[in-house]
């Protein structure tokens, strides 16, 4: 293939620009859903990274339900059962929060208790908030810092006070510092004592959203939810001991104590990253099937295009090669073409991906990325698929006989 | 030696019933500088003659030797190439593509030669200059004249310098007026030494050449030397027969041009090998007239 080949067929592809784009509609659909599916899976690692580093990479959290498998070593081995954060089978009670505290190697713990929220303000339900009842190292334990005023501390014990995140102050009080404003929660009043600071939007539900949050002290939550089953778990381990024993010595007491039942999960900070990792490719693989079955369209569109143009110019193969074009020449010829409608419908899907991707960061908290890795992928998919598709119909050009084709109407 | 030399050219289409020979043991030697028209009524093979001069299909038997080079069994792109080197064409329908502009459409047979752009359009410029058209150049086939448009393509058929120009019924779309200043110019290509092979129904228009070919099922019946500027009495008399268009018509046709044949001295010499032959290919006629 030549230059002028491609010269050729911009030409060609200028001339009939409305078609060659509904020719490219599948590849450009395709290209769109590997790369925003590639970049989001991307910036989702890259916010747990993120997250992992603000937090410190020694945090513990503890759950009910058990998602994960460990090996002898207290490894990752294998996961399953994702949806179980969402719907827990299993549960953490005070003894278990006990028993945490009690074992070896415990440095910080700051036990969470997701609470039905009923906050309101001004005669105002707070719709999609979270209320958490947690002590008052919560902060310290997340390594977190308030934007505020303060978090409750040991004179608060039995104090209506709340500290709110900050997505709370702005949707609740519609401003940035309403300390000493008061919220109701189930009919009492709890005065606000401080904003923290921003928390890494959160991540597929496997953290709650601490800026929509309104903290209470855990004393207070305790009275309000009889039932006291901790949502989670956070621990620290102390400066004696590491993150994974601390893990494996509270994965085996809590086993005992279950009565050797698994029903529970201790997860380390950075061992999220193996979870999203899990999560990711279990979405982008769902995303690229998608994807895959739109390129694979795409691709037989376009080849199904270049066939029905090789049709309608017959007459022009024919006089081409009457005029001593050789069956090279012409294959070359609507080969090109068929390239470049897939590389274009390539780059007008990466396109169009960055356009969703500045939507998505604008418009949601999700933050995607795209490298420069996936850009080659798409042009090196797209290229793909010209040459597989278009290889037919260019050699179907070539071989038509001459004199025949000089005939055609 | 002969500029084309072809030796029992035989083209059969189709196989069993449907067989049908349209070109059955041609012997047709042509040399460099010679104005050919090829005559005959329709279905006689003229066409089958002219793309197996032209290398745009192959023969079933026979040998052809163009310029010294044996071109009977070359593969395709062979034979694009040596159409490309050798051969013009120009058609009844003028065949430009549409798309590109008349100085476009010249150069490219040096497109596919490889010549670069500005040479091959520098080069084109100039051929369309010669055939009258030098105005003309960014034009699209579809703002030009039937006339205009078959000078362009007599200017796409030259620009190669080619060995052999085959004209088929190059005015056959054409009013009275551009016909002449085609055929004119056809005639001005051939005394700058360019040999033409011309396919018409018109015989009017061998007065622009130097010898007429007359055919009929697939063989030559006649050839005749003629002086430019004269139309050959046989070749008025064939346009008779050609008015005429059933079967027996053309075969009283070749009856007559028979009888024609004894008058003439210069005679085919295969007349009795061919009468002895006739009877097969009439099967084959047979054959066709029942598959239609
Ligand atoms: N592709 C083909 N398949 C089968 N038969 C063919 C084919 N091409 C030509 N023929 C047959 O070969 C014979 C010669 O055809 P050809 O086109 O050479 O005639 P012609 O002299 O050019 O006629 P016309 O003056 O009508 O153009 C005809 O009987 C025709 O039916
Ligand atoms: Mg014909």
């Amino acid at each position: 293939m030549m230059w002028r080949d491609i010269k050729l067929a911009i030409r060609t592809m200028r001339s009939a620009k409305w078609r060659s784009l509904m020719t490219m509609t599948g590849i450009i659909l395709g290209i769109v859903s590997v790369v925003t599916t590639l970049s989001l899976g991307e910036g989702i690692k890259r916010q747990v990274l993120k997250q992992v580093a603000s937090q410190g990479s020694d945090l513990i959290t503890v759950r009910p339900g058990n998602f994960l498998q460990r090996n002898q070593d207290g490894q990752i081995s294998g996961i399953s059962g994702v949806e179980k954060l969402r719907f827990p089978a299993g549960s953490l009670s005070d003894q278990d929060l006990e028993l945490i505290n009690g074992a070896p190697g415990i440095g910080e713990i700051a036990p969470i208790l997701s609470l039905d929220s009923g906050v309101s303000y001004d005669g105002q339900a707070y719709q999609g908030g979270t209320l958490i009842a947690t002590s008052n190292n919560f902060l310290e334990v997340i390594g977190k810092s308030m934007a505020h005023g303060t978090f409750f501390e040991t004179r608060d014990r039995d104090r209506r006070v709340a500290v709110i995140g900050r997505t709370v102050a702005e949707e609740l009080f519609k401003e940035n510092v309403p300390i000493g404003r008061s919220i109701e929660i189930r009919g009492k009043e709890y005065v606000v004592k401080g904003v923290v600071d921003d928390f890494p939007a959160p991540l597929l539900g496997l953290t709650p959203d601490y800026n929509r949050t309104v903290f209470i002290p855990y004393s207070l939550g305790q009275q309000l939810d009889s039932g006291r089953l901790l949502a989670m778990v956070l621990v620290r381990p102390s400066a004696s001991s590491s993150s994974s024993e601390l893990i494996k010595t509270l994965s085996d007491r809590l086993f005992q104590a279950h009565g050797n039942q698994a029903d529970f999960t201790v997860l380390g900070q950075d061992e999220n990253l193996r979870i999203i990792d899990v999560i990711v490719d279990l979405f982008s693989s769902f995303i690229a099937g998608v994807a895959a079955l739109s390129l694979l369209i795409g691709g037989i569109g376009i080849m199904n295009i270049m066939t029905v143009l090789v049709g309608e110019r017959t007459r022009e193969i024919g006089i081409r090669k009457a005029i001593g074009a050789t069956n090279r020449q012409i294959a070359s010829q609507f080969f090109a073409e068929a390239l470049l409608l897939s590389l274009v419908g390539g780059l007008l899907g990466i396109g169009l991906a960055g356009i969703v991707n500045l939507s998505l960061l604008a418009l949601t908290h999700l933050q995607p990325v795209i490298t420069w890795q996936m850009l080659a992928l798409a042009g090196g998919v797209s290229l793909g698929i010209g040459i597989v598709f278009g290889l037919a119909p260019a050699i179907r050009a070539a071989r038509k006989d001459p004199i025949e084709s000089l005939r055609y109407e | 030696m002969a500029l084309l030399e072809l030796k029992e050219i035989s083209k059969i289409y189709g196989f069993g019933d449907a067989t049908t020979i349209a070109l059955d043991e041609v012997d047709l030697s042509v040399d460099k500088g010679e104005f050919v028209a090829v005559m005959g009524p329709s279905g006689s093979g003229k066409s089958s003659l002219m793309n197996m001069i032209g290398l745009l299909d192959r023969p079933t038997h026979g040998t052809y030797q163009l310029g010294g080079r044996s071109v009977a069994r070359l593969r395709p792109n062979q034979r694009a190439k040596v159409r490309r080197d050798r051969v013009g064409f120009v058609f009844q329908s003028f065949n430009l593509l549409p798309k590109i502009t008349a100085l476009e459409n010249v150069a490219l047979p040096l497109m596919y030669k490889g010549v670069g752009t500005t040479r091959r359009l520098k080069h084109a410029s100039a051929i369309l200059g010669q055939v009258g058209l030098a105005d003309k150049e960014y034009f699209f086939p579809k703002q030009l004249s039937g006339g205009q448009m078959q000078r362009v393509a007599i200017a796409r058929a030259l620009v190669n310098n080619p060995d052999i120009i085959i004209a088929g019924e190059p005015t056959g779309n054409l009013d009275s007026e551009s016909s002449r200043l085609v055929m004119e110019l056809l005639g001005e290509i051939h005394a700058l030494g360019h040999t033409i092979l011309l396919v018409t129904h018109n015989p009017e228009l061998t007065r622009y050449v130097t010898r007429v070919v007359y055919m009929h099922d697939g063989q030559i019946v006649y050839d005749e030397q003629t002086a430019i500027g004269e139309v050959p009495k046989l070749a008025r008399r064939a346009s008779l027969l050609l008015q005429r268009r059933t079967a027996e018509d053309d075969y009283a046709g070749v009856s007559a041009l028979m009888g024609i044949d004894n008058e003439k001295p210069k005679k085919t010499k295969r007349t009795k090998r061919r009468t002895a032959r006739r009877k097969p290919v009439r099967a084959h006629k047979q054959a066709r007239k029942i598959k239609r």
